[in-house]
């Protein structure tokens, strides 16, 4: 009996310890010691929440690393300055480098029935004023933002509603807030973590000044003249704005904060000294002091960044930069590093199944004709051609690094098969062809599918060459119109392409806890069948109803995964969506696994080797934590 | 006359007739190029001053063997405008060679060795200098189909049958450059002879109106000119591609990129048109084709225009290269001809990257043809402005 | 003299308006507005838009208005200075502009000048030794200049600079400068970028000036005052530069009227290829997503800027050309 006690004993004493000794050992961040001699500043520990989000680097796999430095890097329009949110990934809850979800500005979560969210806040955690982040910043945005009539016209945003009903919010305390829904919510969590997140949390004691429940009236209209906008509703959205951190003024939680007022061709991003992270040594993160981020256009970036103008570059290097790249490597001081792109296909054609014309209409929605499509593509050669060789050839399915991976759903109808081919398009009646080989169509015109491309992207327009040519072979010829953007979506919507060509899945790595919802119809941004995705969206106001048995039980399959409670229940789920997807070929894949370069400085340490790049999940380079980055000796 | 007589009568006067055979040269003898030169029409004499401009004369020779090609690109080309290479992408251009071991074997290109390197992603390529592949000539290679309507794989010069001649190498999709460029050559000389047309016509038209009748019309003109001229071209440009709807086949893109073209440089023309017409309008043959009722068309087309003929070609041939150039401009602003349609342009559009200028240098290639074909344009416009008056 | 001027100016005023008309409809020209455009593009991002806020943002931006009224607003706004709003930027126009219109102008004032030092000796030399050797190269490397098209000279000639100079790549000067205040550093990093530029606009337009000046000083060269000042044994050098070099001086002043909007529109494209941070990538830029008012106010200053430079060069040329200023209408 003394035995355990005494243990028991030592376990507590040496905890204590070790906490007390963790809060004392944490190290004044260099940069600050001058401002905390100063008493301008407070000390860091009293800068960190009582609980900091401790990271220990070596059971990362990371080395610990030491303060300063600024890191370049390039970016095109303005509106790229978001991409710090995106890489900062200072987020509620957080995907790790391992796709595990975990606890990242919330010290813990619970969640119950899988509708009843209680998030538990880090006691002394404050934004990046100083001022104190806590329940009441929930608070305000629920009844002040969300609820409020003129900020949000539409009420709350969709994401937090479930079969159209908002949850029931409550504040327990000070570092407490619970959502409840009536029904599960399985993408609540997902939307928190992502690269652009739902907020649900705001900087109340800053933006109150700009609502017209706390601020006098006098004095806010004076500001809406001198912002120049219209009413306060614009000035509060202008100066609301975390994703697009514009207004230096705006504190935040990320860890780094801007402090350029825009218009500028450079922003720098400043050290955030109340950031919660810390690595096992009590070094409060992010190593990096600053980030200078530099505009320009976006078509010289491979260029500048192959004379070293960037410490780490991913963004607007294409794959076909990196013989580039890799020759200037040692001149200029920084390696090239290959990170995977975790989409479903880099090159994805789709059908429209919801094409006006009813000829083509009825064609596209024969899943004879998208299989002998697909049948028909000689994936092995483009490969060779376009990526070297590299990557992985596929339907537009997910990874082998997903749990829910099948080699099945990777080989659907996707070995090329001439053949094959043909003779599914002989048994749909197309038998006659013209003089130049082309087959007819029902209503005796040749076979020929106009596919419509953004026009933003070569690799698109040579995969289709490829395409064309191997088509040519069942007598498909293919027309490849290049259109601009908005108008290349409109006439999605309406009808109008018969194919279009995109990338395929999104999110390529999923685990069962991540939603399927692009496995199914569920928005009107799907390029294949815009009208049932809208009719889904919509809760049956607009669109059609799927008229594809296939898609319908998709639909309903997806419903039930959003209803299920248990991981079993979901992994079957997703694999029978993934089934019926790749088996009915609703867009056809070619490639995955393909490659994305990305230039590190040579001093610049805890950038994996190998990676995801991903926006969802993953936030690009937010799963890797570049808080934890760190210059050598020498930085710049 | 003798002082001291009188003037005898008319009867007693003597009518002194010489009976020899009159010579028309005794009085002043002209040599037969002299001769030549005063009985001259007009084009001859400007045909006589162009030539002395020798520049001139190469140059519109070579343009006008550059447009003659055009009708036969598909036969001049070694390979067809698609045809792809699997094994030969980003190929560096092959050497002709005359002498092998020593001995005279004919023109041909060595075999290349294909080699992928993985560290750096690059495709190396290097001469089997044991493989040879001869040149043929008047051989059958790729099929084609003459202007999409006759089919024929006659070539004036193709590949040794299991061999490649990449002459100015291969793009990313290993396809042909060289091939690619005479193709071009068909879109970008043609368009811009198209373009040159139109803006003829708005110039002719515009500066005709504005100089005859002068006055407030002449003013309003001028205004309007003003407008144009002052108007950034690139936005112009942006916002007139735009609006061309996509649906258009590439036909109608075409034309209307050719349309826009004809936009550009019509001012200029016009200007001219109207100071020449200003000062032409006071001369007397104007007079008299008014007095006798001709209407205020014919005068112009009938009777002023052909007066500066000349000139407006000149000028015309000078508003080509503004086309090429501007074809070009388009393409990079991804406003003009696309893929799949081959033009110089486009060809140098997907030559404008970083890649391109530091790994693969021929691709810049095209680049060569519209420049000679705009200095042959400026020699050509030259010597024709130097001819346009030959009474100078 | 003076009213000659006054007449001038006071014609540039309705042709101003007439351009701003007519920029104003080029900018509504194209099917749908900047929302579209915003809307396309949080769709490529995979990010989901709300009708809603969209229907609050075309209040909010007035898109919703007519368009006539919309242009009046717009040009009632110029003349108080008030540029509109910039639905990109987020804010008034007035504050995008920033350093770029110095820099535009500063861009294309360098490039006048460079051409008129190149083509002025060419142009003489070419008039005076016409049809030699001489004559024919340097056309020839003048056409060059101007055939060779723009966005792939910068290019190429932005590597090179890279490599042998180490002058960093894209921007009109070195990153560190880019908020600070002018300086002579800043001054020197800037020129040490803008050579590039300028070479390459430049280029175009001094191939045609030369020519231009080669026909005009040979059309004087042939005059009866220049045989006779000769005849009389003026020194060649002098019976050239005394008398016909004035009259083509003439040319010069009148041709900037030429070349002026061409350089403005050539700065355009070389300043989206180099990265320059002058008016034009981001006119291009607004002309793309519609930003109404930014297009149209960055339209009006090219369009000014150009009419402006025509108006000093016709006011120059009849400050030096008598003939100008009496030319009378049409007498029919």
């Amino acid at each position: 009996m003394r035995t355990w006690l005494k243990i028991a004993l030592c376990l507590f004493a040496s905890l204590m310890f070790a906490h007390s000794g963790l809060a004392s050992n944490f190290k004044e961040t260099p940069e600050f010691a001058e401002l905390v001699a100063a008493g301008k500043l407070p000390p860091v520990a009293e800068r960190l929440p009582g609980e900091p989000r401790v990271l220990n680097l070596p059971e990362l796999g990371l080395k610990p690393g030491r303060h300063g430095g600024a890191m370049r890097l390039l970016m095109g329009k303005q509106k790229d300055i978001r991409m710090m949110t995106v890489y900062g990934y200072g987020r509620l809850v957080g995907y790790d480098r391992n796709l595990n979800l975990v606890p990242d500005i919330v010290k813990s979560y619970d969640v119950e029935e899988g509708r009843i969210f209680t998030f538990h806040l880090r006691k002394g955690h404050k934004w990046s004023d100083g001022h104190p982040f806590t329940s009441a910043d929930f608070e305000y945005y629920w009844k002040d933002v969300a609820n409020n009539y003129e900020l949000s016209r539409g009420g709350p945003p969709a994401r937090m509603l479930v079969d159209g009903k908002p949850p029931v919010f409550e504040v327990i305390d000070e570092t407490t807030v619970r959502y409840t829904w009536d029904k599960p919510n399985a993408n609540f969590l997902f939307a928190l973590s992502g690269g652009r997140p739902l907020y649900i949390y705001m900087p109340a004691h800053y933006l109150k000044q700009f609502h017209a429940s706390y601020q006098d009236p006098e004095k806010l209209a004076e500001m809406v003249k001198a912002a120049a906008v219209r009413n306060w509703v614009s000035l509060h959205i202008r100066r609301g704005r975390q994703y697009r951190p514009e207004n230096p003024a705006l504190p935040t939680l990320q860890p780094w904060v801007n402090t350029t007022t825009p218009p500028s061709q450079q922003f720098i991003f400043r050290r955030n000294p109340y950031y919660h992270r810390v690595d096992e040594a009590g070094r409060q993160l992010p190593y990096i002091d600053e980030v200078v981020v530099g505009l320009g256009s976006s078509k010289m970036i491979p260029a500048k960044t192959g004379s070293g103008d960037a410490d780490l570059q991913a963004r607007y290097l294409r794959f076909d930069n990196y013989t580039f790249l890799k020759e200037s490597e040692k001149r200029k001081g920084f390696n090239v590093r290959l990170w995977r792109i975790a989409r479903g296909s880099q090159v994805a054609l789709f059908p429209n199944l919801n094409a006006k014309d009813p000829v083509w209409r009825k064609l596209l929605q024969d899943v004879r004709f998208r299989r002998a499509l697909s049948l028909a593509i000689d994936r092995h050669e483009i490969n060779q051609v376009v990526y070297y060789g590299l990557i992985r050839e596929s339907a537009n399915t997910v990874l082998p690094d997903s749990p829910l991976f099948r080699p099945a759903y990777q080989n659907a109808w996707a070995k090329y098969d001439i053949s094959k081919a043909n003779k599914l398009l002989n048994d749909i009646g197309m038998t006659r062809r013209n003089a130049d080989g082309i087959r007819l169509m029902s209503t005796g015109e040749p076979l020929e599918v106009v596919v419509d491309t953004a026009g933003e992207s070569t690799e698109q327009t040579d995969v289709l060459e490829l395409i064309q040519d191997s088509w040519a072979k069942i007598g498909v010829k293919l027309i490849s119109r290049s259109s601009q953007r908005d108008i290349f979506r409109k006439r999605i919507f309406s009808g109008l392409t018969v194919m279009s060509v995109w990338t395929g899945l999104e999110n390529a790595i999923p685990s069962p806890q991540m939603s399927p919802m692009e496995l199914a119809p569920t928005s009107q941004q799907q390029l294949q069948w815009p009208m049932w995705g809208l009719y889904s969206d919509t809760n049956g106001r607009a669109g059609t109803p799927p008229s594809l048995e296939e898609a319908l039980e998709l639909q309903k399959l997806n419903t039930a995964w959003e209803r299920s409670t248990n991981d079993k229940e979901r992994t079957e789920i997703w694999h029978k969506m993934l089934s019926i997807y790749t088996d009915q070929v609703f867009s056809i894949g070619i490639v995955n696994g393909s490659l994305q370069p990305v230039v590190v400085s040579n001093t610049l340490n805890n950038v994996p080797e190998k990676g995801f790049y991903n926006w969802s999940p993953g936030a690009y380079f937010g799963m890797y934590m570049p808080d934890t980055f760190w210059f050598s000796k020498r930085a710049n | 006359m003798n002082q001291e007589k009188t003037p005898p009568s008319e009867a007693e006067t003597e009518h002194f007739v010489s009976q020899a055979p009159f010579d028309l040269q005794s009085i002043e003898q002209l040599s037969e190029d002299q001769e030549k030169l005063y009985l001259a029409s007009q084009w001859t004499l400007m045909w006589w001053k162009f030539k002395r401009h020798r520049l001139a004369v190469v140059s519109g020779l070579f343009l006008i063997a550059l447009y003659l090609s055009v009708l036969i690109s598909e036969f001049l080309a070694p390979y067809n405008l698609h045809s792809r290479h699997v094994d030969h992408i980003y190929a560096p251009p092959q050497a002709i060679h005359l002498f092998h071991d020593g001995s005279f074997v004919g023109p041909f290109v060595y075999a290349t060795n294909f080699k992928l390197d993985m560290t750096n992603l690059s495709r190396v390529y290097t001469e089997n200098r044991t493989k040879i592949y001869p040149i043929r000539f008047l051989c059958r290679g790729d099929d084609y189909k003459l202007w999409g309507q006759f089919e024929s794989n006659l070539h004036l010069f193709c590949p040794a049958p299991n061999g490649t001649l990449f002459l100015l190498g291969t793009d990313r999709l290993g396809r042909d450059v060289l091939s690619r460029i005479i193709y071009g050559a068909r879109i970008s000389l043609t368009i811009s002879l198209l373009g040159v047309t139109v803006t003829f016509l708005l110039g002719i038209t515009f500066g005709g109106i504005a100089g005859y009748y002068g006055g407030v019309v002449d003013l309003i003109i001028q205004r309007i000119i003003e407008v144009i001229q002052s108007l950034p071209t690139i936005p112009l440009w942006l916002v007139l591609a735009a609006i061309m709807p996509v649906t258009w086949s590439p036909l109608l893109v075409y034309f209307g990129i050719t349309i826009i073209l004809g936009l550009l440089d019509w001012t200029g023309l016009a200007r001219a048109v109207r100071s020449k017409l200003l000062s032409l309008r006071e001369e007397d043959y104007v007079l008299a084709a008014q007095l006798m009722g001709a209407t205020p068309r014919r005068i112009i087309g009938r009777h002023l225009i052909p007066g500066f003929m000349s000139h407006l070609i000149a000028s015309a041939t000078i508003s080509i290269p503004t086309m090429i150039l501007g074809e070009t401009a388009l393409s990079f602003l991804k406003l003009g001809l696309r893929p799949p349609i081959t033009s110089w342009g486009v060809l140098l559009v997907e030559a404008q990257n970083i890649n391109v200028v530091v790994l693969y240098p021929w691709l810049m290639l095209p680049v060569v043809p519209v420049i000679m074909v705009i200095i042959a344009f400026s020699f050509l416009g030259d010597g024709l402005r130097d001819a346009a008056d030959p009474y100078k | 003299m003076l009213h000659y001027i006054f007449k001038r100016i006071l014609i540039m005023i309705p042709t101003l308006l007439l351009i701003s008309m007519l920029v104003f409809l080029l900018i509504e020209l194209p099917p749908g507005d900047y929302l579209e455009s915003y809307i396309a593009e949080l769709q490529m991002q995979g990010e989901t838009v709300d009708p809603q806020h969209i229907e609050f943002l075309r209040k909010e931006y007035g898109l919703d208005k007519p368009v006539l009224e919309r242009y009046v607003l717009w040009i009632y706004g110029m003349t108080h200075g008030d540029f509109g709003y910039s639905f990109e930027y987020q804010m008034p126009v007035s504050r995008v502009v920033g350093d770029r219109m110095f820099l535009t102008t500063l861009l294309s004032v360098s490039t006048i000048i460079f051409t008129w030092l190149v083509a002025f000796p060419i142009g003489i030399y070419s008039a005076t030794h016409q049809y030699s050797w001489g004559d024919y190269g340097l056309t020839f490397i003048g056409l060059i200049g101007l055939a060779t098209p723009n966005f792939l000279l910068a290019l190429v000639l932005l590597y090179l600079a890279n490599i042998w100079f180490g002058t960093s790549i894209g921007g009109i000067m070195d990153p560190e400068f880019l908020n600070q205040p002018m300086s002579w550093a800043k001054l020197k990093s800037i020129l040490s970028h803008l050579w590039i530029p300028v070479i390459v606009i430049g280029t175009s337009g001094t191939a045609g000036m030369i020519r231009r000046l080669r026909a005009n000083l040979l059309d004087e060269l042939q005059k009866q005052y220049v045989i006779t000042a000769r005849a009389k044994g003026l020194h060649p050098f002098r019976s050239l530069m005394k008398y016909p070099l004035r009259m083509s001086l003439n040319f010069f002043i009148a041709d900037i009227g030429n070349i002026f909007p061409n350089i403005i529109s050539g700065s355009v494209l070389v300043a989206i290829v180099l990265s320059l941070e002058t008016t034009g990538p981001v006119l291009v830029a607004a002309l793309q997503s519609q930003d109404m008012y930014l297009a149209g106010s960055f339209m009006m200053f090219l369009a000014t800027l150009s009419v402006v430079g025509v108006l000093v060069s016709d006011i120059a040329l009849a400050i030096l050309d008598p003939r100008i200023r009496l030319q009378g209408g049409s007498t029919k």
